[in-house]
């Protein structure tokens, strides 16, 4: 709702004026130092691997040629990953996933555990010596209850889809839901995450409007994530909000890996339940 | 309270003494008002020929003061900017009462109240830091879609940065948008804006009056730390019934006036309302059914100021004023059914009681709400959220003279504040589906004041005073003590030196998340955790009239804040009981060693020009910036303005504003970097970092108004037709500067990949040259 205010805002403002005005401007930023990043999902059934990569100057060319991986990607770090008492090492290789496209840098051998409540501890070395450390749990998975699929009593040709899941009242728990159309290689429809403190009811629901028809596709995702992670994304939102909307305060990456590298990024497991609907009377 | 026992036994002492001082004095006092309306009249000057005695009228227009007892008659002088003078003679002797009707100088517009105090008083007085905007102005000046605004006015004023462009926010002296104390008829306005802050919610139409203090606060002001804005509204016509009114733009006004009972009573009713939704809801209407037609959303915003008064006898007058104003947006489509309502009311009862010729009271109460609520409806589904805060006060006010050289005002006042804090309920029908969320409070607001406007010396006036005020929020108690001091040395008839100090509490802190002012800032009571907020002002200034009728006025400043309230970086602002958790308490300081004006209030040429340089910063949050100090977004470095009407005929009057000021502080990513995700999400090829806070400048702002007002008569009507050119030289000013990646498409297979280029600047701006034509009409 309030991501709909912050629209409703700026909508209002161009309705006053539907004139051009944007103009291209120079802006000279302060100096900024390239920082490690990192990206680790700890996918149960799925192996260790990681990208580590650096950040860039805002203004510094894309130069997307043959060196742009090698420019972008911190190669020659050394990853472990140590938990239930072993220490699973990464090797600096790098991989691709598709569909949608990922990439990773480090890998290992090992798969991850599915074991809720264990403990990773994610430790670099990087090339210039210094420094990240990280840790992650292991959290239960939230299954999605049921996905309702309701016609409109206005336009009996367009639906909605109602998604349930059972939350813990028991404890704070975050979640990030996501609803892809067709595949998960399009882009999602909804991708936002919750808490559910405010929550007076073990069911909470994800809805969405009236626009689906016979035959669709929908994929919902539930993941259950940490309040780090929670905290991680909803920074990089409000840091990509900030850069585009007056009305937005701008946020600091707020990561959850620390160090003498000065990293930004976040370490953290990631469990989900994925449904897949086709839209029917 | 053993302060306040204090003043009772002091008004109990005035009462008594005060038949010793008229046996051997002789009190002149009464009131002055407009004689063709009835209208009080604030700042007029009385004064005894050649004795050089006599007085202001205070906000009620009442006036006093006292000359020895004798045998010759003295000739009195009652003058105001803008009306032509009158004279008495008396024979001072006893308690003599005057009431004095003023007649305007032939204006063809007759209802425009020339307000101000003439430059030489404003000289001479120990008051600084201070503007008046009159109605002649507003009405006169140029104005973004021919929508006069006081507020805006008042932007234009040195000392005060404007908010964003086209917006009626205001930061004076380096204060917080909140930090305003915004009065109508001595009632709070809580959020003085329409339409997101373009327009306020002062109808220039039933605007008597505007007073900003800046600095050197009198003391029976209290509440916010960087100005008070006491908006006074005209009283109404206790002669003629009368109508006036305008077509514009945006919105049509009507005001009626007129005597309930001639020269004992009037009524004053003014409305406005917008009227783009006529015609949005109209296409939508005719666009209805249609598959790919996406419905306009509705906006409107109305007011309504109402009041009425009553001499209930020659000692007693009693005012009621209201006003009431909503903004409403609805959305409606296949997926929303959205309403979102926010605005004002606020309510005033008035008595002034005249005990004697010394001593004046005003009892005051007060009724003051200000609410958003956000309505969105789903099949089965709702969602709810909405703020508010509600004030009732009470207070005394005594105005006493007691001899010529002191001017003494004490009173108190009592004030229940209610809050109910981003109320939030959302839920299915069913109630298997719920979320809560949101905090009430309640909260004592108490103040006593006491000053004394001393004439020392012919040439030395000192006003001293204090405000002991104190909050309970339970648990939480707070106390301040704020001591009040101002002093003027008039060196000779054209030149005078001033200083002053004040101290200010605030007990109410605005929780806005962003650097824009929003109908959803949520209004936050101190508790334990949130300290009352305390600012401490001194300034030094001084005055210098040429040929009195230019008067130069330069002023340095100095202020520090403490017990600032801002959000931590990424704060959740709705959805949360526990909102503390969320805000960082901080320090500030604000400083100008040149707050310059140059006013010329009389002749065919009149206007000011403004020039402030000043510094602004914040810091020592523990959660923002590493507590490092910071530029706050308004912190501009420079502000020039210049205003100028010129009547070139009693026909056609030629106006023109121009505004420069240094860019708004802006906070710009540094880094970025490329955001792999989970499965299931597209990889982000540009995320933000964002350094240190607030360190980049927006472009310098500049803009030139233009504007012709034409008088003419009809059968029935007096009109006039205002051509108002906003940004008359079509530049294109910064409203927001953002960083947009350029991608160029690759096509990979069947499907196209967006692969990033470049980056650059883009500035937005709002408005290019915007004419535009207001009628005004009265009868």
């Amino acid at each position: 709702m309030v991501s709909l205010l912050k629209k409703i805002f700026p909508f209002s403002l161009l309705l006053l004026v539907a004139c051009n005005l944007t103009k291209d401007v120079d802006v000279v930023l302060p100096e900024y130092d390239r920082q490690p990043v990192v990206e680790c999902y700890l996918e149960p059934g799925k192996p260790f691997r990681m990208l580590l990569s650096e950040s860039y100057s805002f203004f510094d060319p894309f130069n997307l040629d043959s060196n742009f991986l090698q420019n972008t990607l911190l190669d020659s770090a050394v990853v472990t990953i140590s938990y239930d008492g072993k220490t699973e090492t990464l090797a600096n290789q790098l991989s691709f996933e598709f569909s949608p496209l990922k990439i990773f840098n480090y890998t290992g051998t090992a798969v991850v555990p599915a074991t809720t409540g264990m403990e990773y501890t994610l430790h670099i070395i990087l090339p210039n010596g210094k420094e990240i450390n990280a840790q992650a749990v292991m959290l239960p998975k939230t299954m999605i209850d049921s996905v309702k699929v309701e016609f409109s009593a206005d336009a009996d040709t367009l639906a909605r889809v109602l998604t349930y899941i059972n939350d813990d009242t028991t404890q704070d728990n975050y979640y990030r839901r996501m609803l892809n159309y067709s595949s998960l290689d399009s882009t999602a429809a909804q991708d936002f995450i919750v808490n559910d403190r405010i929550s007076q009811t073990s069911l909470i629901a994800f809805g969405t409007g009236y626009d689906l028809k016979e035959g669709d596709t929908i994929i919902n995702t539930i993941f259950h994530i940490s309040k780090p992670y929670y905290d991680y994304i909803e920074s990089v939102q409000l840091a990509v909000a900030g850069n585009a909307n007056p009305f937005a305060q701008p946020s600091p990456i707020k990561s959850n890996v620390s160090g003498s590298g000065n990293p930004v990024g976040v370490f953290t497991c990631l469990v989900y339940d994925r449904d897949t609907t086709v839209v029917h009377k | 309270m053993r302060f306040l026992l204090r003043l009772a036994v002091l008004l109990i002492g005035i009462l008594l003494i005060n038949p010793v001082f008229a046996q051997t004095t002789a009190t002149i006092s009464g009131r002055l008002t407009d004689a063709t309306t009835g209208e009080t009249l604030i700042g007029a000057t009385v004064e005894a020929l050649g004795l050089g005695k006599g007085n202001i009228s205070n906000e009620y227009g009442f006036y006093s003061f006292s000359l020895a007892e004798g045998a010759d008659s003295v000739t009195l002088r009652f003058s105001y900017l803008g009306y032509e003078s009158k004279m008495q003679r008396i024979f001072p002797k006893g308690n003599i009462k005057l009431d004095i009707g003023l007649q305007p100088a032939g204006n063809v517009m007759k209802e425009v109240v020339i307000r101000s105090n003439p430059l030489e008083e404003k000289m001479k007085s120990t008051e600084m830091s201070v503007s008046t905007i009159s109605a002649r102005e507003v009405k006169a000046l140029p104005a973004l879609f021919g929508e006069t605004d006081v507020i805006k006015i008042l932007q234009l004023k040195p000392g005060i940065t404007p908010g964003a462009e086209g917006t009626t926010g205001l930061f004076v002296r380096g204060g917080n948008s909140d930090q305003n104390l915004i009065v109508l008829d001595e009632a709070i306005v809580y959020n003085a804006n329409h339409l997101f802050g373009f327009f306020s919610t002062f109808n220039s139409d039933a605007v008597k009056d505007l007073k900003v203090y800046k600095g050197g606060f009198p003391s029976q002001y209290g509440g916010r730390l960087s100005s008070v804005i006491d908006v006074r509204m005209k009283d109404g016509n206790n002669q003629d019934f009368t109508g006036s009114g305008g077509l514009g733009l945006i919105s049509s006004r009507l005001t009626l006036e007129g005597p309930i009972q001639k020269n004992k009573s009037s009524f004053i009713v003014s409305g406005r309302r917008t009227y783009a939704d006529l015609i949005t809801s109209g296409i939508n209407r005719a666009n209805e059914g249609k598959a790919d037609y996406n419905p306009i959303p509705d906006y409107y915003f109305y007011d309504l100021n109402t009041k009425v008064n009553f001499t209930l006898s020659e000692k007693d007058r009693l005012y009621l004023s209201g006003y009431f104003g909503r903004d409403v947006f609805n959305f409606k489509n296949e997926t929303f059914d959205f309403r979102f309502d926010w605005g004002n009311a606020t309510g005033t009862a008035r008595w002034n009681h005249v005990f004697n010729p010394k001593l004046f009271a005003n009892t005051t109460f007060t009724y003051s709400d200000y609410r958003y609520r956000i309505n969105n409806e789903l099949q089965g589904f709702s969602f709810n959220l909405g703020s508010e805060i509600t004030d009732v006060n009470t207070k005394i006010d005594f105005y006493y003279q007691p001899t010529n050289k002191h001017t003494i005002r004490f009173g108190a006042s009592g004030t229940y504040h209610m809050f109910t804090v981003a109320r939030l309920k959302a839920g299915s029908s069913d109630g298997r589906i719920s979320f809560e969320s949101g905090q009430d409070f309640t909260g004592m607001e108490y103040g006593a004041y006491f000053s004394d406007d001393w004439a020392l010396t012919s040439r030395l006036k000192v006003n001293y005073g204090a405000r002991v005020s104190a909050w309970q929020n339970a648990p939480a108690f707070y106390a301040g003590f704020e001591p009040r001091a101002a002093a003027n040395y008039t060196v000779n008839n054209k030149w005078s030196v001033k200083a002053s100090y004040a101290r200010m509490n605030q007990y109410l802190h605005l929780l806005a998340s962003s650097g824009l002012s929003l109908p959803t800032d949520i209004w936050y009571p101190s508790t334990e955790g949130v300290k009352p907020e305390i600012s401490d002002q001194i300034a030094l200034g001084t005055s210098y009239l040429i040929n009195n009728k230019v008067l130069i006025t330069w002023e340095g400043w100095y202020k520090w804040l403490q017990n600032q309230v801002d959000f931590k970086d990424g704060a959740e602002l709705f959805g949360n009981n526990d909102l503390e958790n969320e805000l960082a308490i901080g320090r500030g300081f604000a400083f100008s060693p040149l707050e310059l004006e140059i006013e010329k209030k009389d002749g065919r040429l009149t206007g000011w020009i403004g020039y402030t340089l000043a510094w602004v910063r914040r810091g020592e949050f523990a959660d923002i910036n590493n507590g490092d100090y910071f530029a706050p977004r308004f912190d501009t470095r420079h502000n020039l303005s210049v205003v100028a009407m010129y009547e070139l005929s009693k026909r056609w009057q030629l106006t023109a504003t121009y505004v420069y000021t240094s860019g708004y502080i802006s906070w710009l990513p540094v880094g970025r970097f490329t955001l792999n995700d989970v499965p299931g999400a597209p990889i982000q090829t540009v995320v933000p970092i964002y350094g240190d806070r607030n360190t980049f400048r927006y472009p310098a702002y500049m803009r030139a108004d233009l504007g012709v007002v034409f008088k003419f008569k009809t059968k029935r009507l007096e009109n006039d037709l205002t051509l108002s050119v906003y940004n008359a030289t079509d530049r294109r000013n910064p409203y927001f500067i953002y960083l947009e990646p350029e991608f160029q498409t690759v096509q990979q297979g069947d499907s196209a990949i967006d692969i990033p280029t470049a980056i650059k600047a883009k500035q937005v701006s709002l408005f290019p040259i915007l004419p535009s034509l207001t009628w005004n009409f009265k009868f």
